[in-house]
């Protein structure tokens, strides 16, 4: 029977199988692949599967490294594979940001493996969660559509809500997950109306054209500065659902009472990727969606750096658990790669290189601070600084470790953070206007003050004697020895050579299609 | 039902029904509104909570978008609104013990509130004042005019707008399609997450 004379709708709307470049999307497929095939394996072998789960999880990882591979060999042939009109682009950009999330997402594996079997609990729901967040993350890398960014930042955020309650027997854990859970949701909330204000003032959802909109009108050419008010609210609303998820002052009290209660290795992941991720969509939204304003963003940009590095500072000087204390450091390093925002308007190109080399050698040194917190704890049990008092008596190698990473994170040359520090104040002073020299100032006093509180656990580690006298030696499983050494390669190799970070940080304006 | 609305959005003059009914229901959103956060009683809460998601799927019809209120109607008062319910239910000992829901820091809310409103309103008001939306050509259909038979043909036949249930459907497979897929890879994991979180050990 022919139906479609009853359906007069049907004639009119024609459909169009999109142009899909499969090589462009490969890496996200395969991650969605090894997650489904997890879950599978997890239903056919129950029990017999667990001791597989993680290693399957890991290789899942490292084989989505291929096509990003290829493809960013490709790119100087293709240039930046632009897909659906501009939401989705591959390029040069978010391809590093790919990267960086797959390897933080391995090292935080290697983490979990021994962490996660030991405290017996829920072991492949575990890393099938975890991947799934991290495919959100590589689809956000990718999306230059407020959509698709909304998307990929609820993807990576409800898993990790849930992955921070993972022990369920502990009260700590199912605060950590719930305070994550409803001051997540309020930003998401927040977020969206800003997202849907942009929508209203521009018509559009594409951030090329979201900006091409904003910057002046599309029919009579003029500008569209009468609206001010409704794009400020706008781009404030969007700026604080992220500014949530980056920890950044003033919204960042969820982040120390939530790292305390999560997995150890959860935490490395929120502290790292999770951040990383959110740093991600900001810089998008404001070289593409917004960069056209940056009367707009600029000044709410050098708000949030400035009070991230004055408040995370002071309050990490006054902690006695490491776990607030890098919380609370972790707010102060969100102001650090916030600041090029403020001046992005004027330094384009620079700004986004220095954020990008920064984030590299962040999750580098942050994961590698984390895999040593975790491994002294298998010894304390604690996650008290001074649980870490005297840790070069009996574990030398953890010491050193640790040392570096805190000197790095303070930013003391030759170890990675002192690059990624310099190349964000060189980035800052370079706009040369007042507010942006205050902000350099405020930059390197930070420095300092930081300096204090990381040194401290430097001392404590080695001047100060071990808890009890006790001096049996950690027994570190293999997966852990190896996240070490590779966090502790790439910090090193992060400060002898930063020409090595900076020829793949130093991108070019992110297309948008 | 939708198309006539559209037609009557469409016009020239001043529509009186519609402004006299749209003042109506969205009075009747903003006291409901209110009622859902000033009530002591969490069900009766729940329930004004309906009558404002209904009244936001009325605005919806009136803007001809049958889709989003359909929508607004099926998942906010049929699967929302019901999971709260089920929540109320199942976290309280009984409906009989009704203890108030109120709380101390009812001014700073009430001032937070309206700030906030003060804040949006002179923003929206100030940027789209006198905005006024073009015609919308998308997705015209014609169609036959029934009545007044013995006029000439070519008045038979007229544009309006058709349905936009179609189009919503061919753009999520078509320009959305990554956001659709990840949408059902966050389905798939908060489901899995939630089992695991609510199960006994």
């Amino acid at each position: 029977m022919d139906f479609s004379a009853a359906l007069p709708v049907a004639d009119v709307v024609a459909f169009n199988r999109p142009a899909i470049d499969w090589h462009a999307a490969s890496p996200e497929l395969i991650l969605l692949g090894f997650g489904a095939l997890l879950t599978l394996v997890d239903v056919i072998f129950l029990d017999r599967a667990k001791q597989y789960t993680a290693a399957l999880a890991g290789i899942g990882l490292l084989v989505t490294m291929v096509p990003i591979l290829t493809l960013a060999n490709d790119m100087s042939e293709t240039g930046p594979r632009v897909m659906f009109d501009g939401a989705y682009v591959i390029d040069e950009f978010s391809l590093i940001m790919k990267a960086i999330f797959i390897l933080s997402g391995y090292v935080v594996i290697l983490l979990s493996t021994n962490y996660i079997a030991e405290g017996d609990y829920w072991e492949s729901e575990y890393y099938g969660l975890m991947l799934s967040a991290i495919l959100g993350m590589v689809v956000m890398a990718s999306s230059r559509d407020l959509i698709s960014i909304f998307v990929a930042f609820e993807l990576l955020s409800i898993p990790s809500y849930m992955l921070a309650t993972w022990k369920k027997r502990s009260l700590e854990s199912n605060e950590a997950g719930l305070k994550y859970y409803l001051m997540g949701v309020f930003a998401s909330a927040i977020m969206l109306y800003g997202m849907s204000l942009l929508f209203g003032a521009s018509g559009e959802t594409i951030l090329t054209k979201v900006n091409a909109s904003l910057s002046s009108d599309p029919l009579t050419g003029e500008s569209l500065s009468s609206s001010t008010p409704v794009l400020t609210l706008a781009v404030i609303f969007v700026i604080v659902g992220f500014a949530f998820k980056v920890s950044a002052a003033p919204f960042h009290n969820w982040a120390p009472d939530t790292y305390s209660g999560a997995p150890i290795p959860v935490t490395a992941f929120l502290a790292v990727a999770s951040k990383i991720a959110g740093f991600v969509a900001l810089v998008q939204l404001v070289f593409v969606g917004f960069y056209a304003r940056a009367d707009v963003f600029q000044p709410l940009m050098w708000i949030l750096a400035a009070a991230s590095m004055i408040i995370g500072n002071l309050i990490a000087l006054r902690q006695t658990d490491i776990v607030r204390l890098m919380a609370y450091s972790g707010v102060a390093q969100a102001g650090f790669i916030l600041a090029p925002l403020a001046v992005a308007g004027d330094v384009g190109d620079q700004a986004l290189a220095s954020i990008v080399s920064y984030l590299a050698i962040y999750a580098a040194m942050n994961l590698g601070a984390f895999a040593v917190i975790l491994a002294a704890a298998r010894k304390t049990g604690s996650t008290s600084i001074e649980s870490m008092n005297g840790l070069f008596s009996y574990a030398p190698g953890l010491a050193v470790a640790m040392t570096i990473f805190m000197f790095a994170l303070a930013g003391i040359p030759p170890l990675g953070g002192w690059f990624a520090k310099f190349q964000i104040f060189f980035a800052v002073v370079e706009q040369g206007g007042t507010w942006a020299i205050i902000l350099g100032v405020l930059l390197a006093v930070n420095s300092v003050i930081a300096l204090y509180y990381y040194a401290s656990v430097a001392r404590r580690i080695w001047a100060d004697q071990a808890p009890d006298g006790d001096l049996t030696p950690i027994r570190i499983p293999p997966s852990l020895g190896a996240a070490l050494v590779l966090t502790v390669v790439a910090t090193l190799v992060f400060g002898f050579l930063p020409g090595a970070v900076s020829q793949f940080t130093d991108v070019g304006l992110i297309a948008g299609g | 039902m939708i198309s006539l609305i559209a037609q009557i959005t469409t016009g020239d003059d001043l529509l009186v029904a519609q402004n006299i009914f749209w003042w109506f229901f969205a009075l009747v959103t903003v006291l409901a509104g209110i009622k859902v956060v000033t009530t002591d009683n969490i069900v009766h809460a729940a329930l004004y909570l309906v009558i404002v998601l209904a009244g936001v799927a009325v605005q919806f019809v009136f803007l001809g978008s049958e889709f989003a209120a359909v929508t607004q109607v099926l998942v906010y008062i049929g699967a929302i609104v019901v999971l709260l319910l089920f929540g109320i239910m199942l976290t309280r000992g009984s409906l009989g013990d009704d203890q108030l829901v109120d709380t101390e820091r009812r001014g700073m809310g009430a001032l937070v509130a309206l700030l906030l409103f003060g804040l949006m309103a002179f923003s929206l008001v100030d940027g789209f004042e006198d905005v006024v939306l073009p015609e919308d050509t998308r997705n015209l259909i014609e169609v036959e005019v029934p009545i007044d038979t013995d006029i000439d043909d070519d008045e038979f036949i007229r544009t309006q707008r058709g349905s936009d249930t179609a189009a919503i459907g061919d753009t999520i497979f078509e320009s959305y399609i990554v956001p659709f897929e990840a949408v059902s890879v966050l389905l798939l994991a908060a489901l899995i997450g939630a089992v695991v979180i609510a199960r006994k050990e």
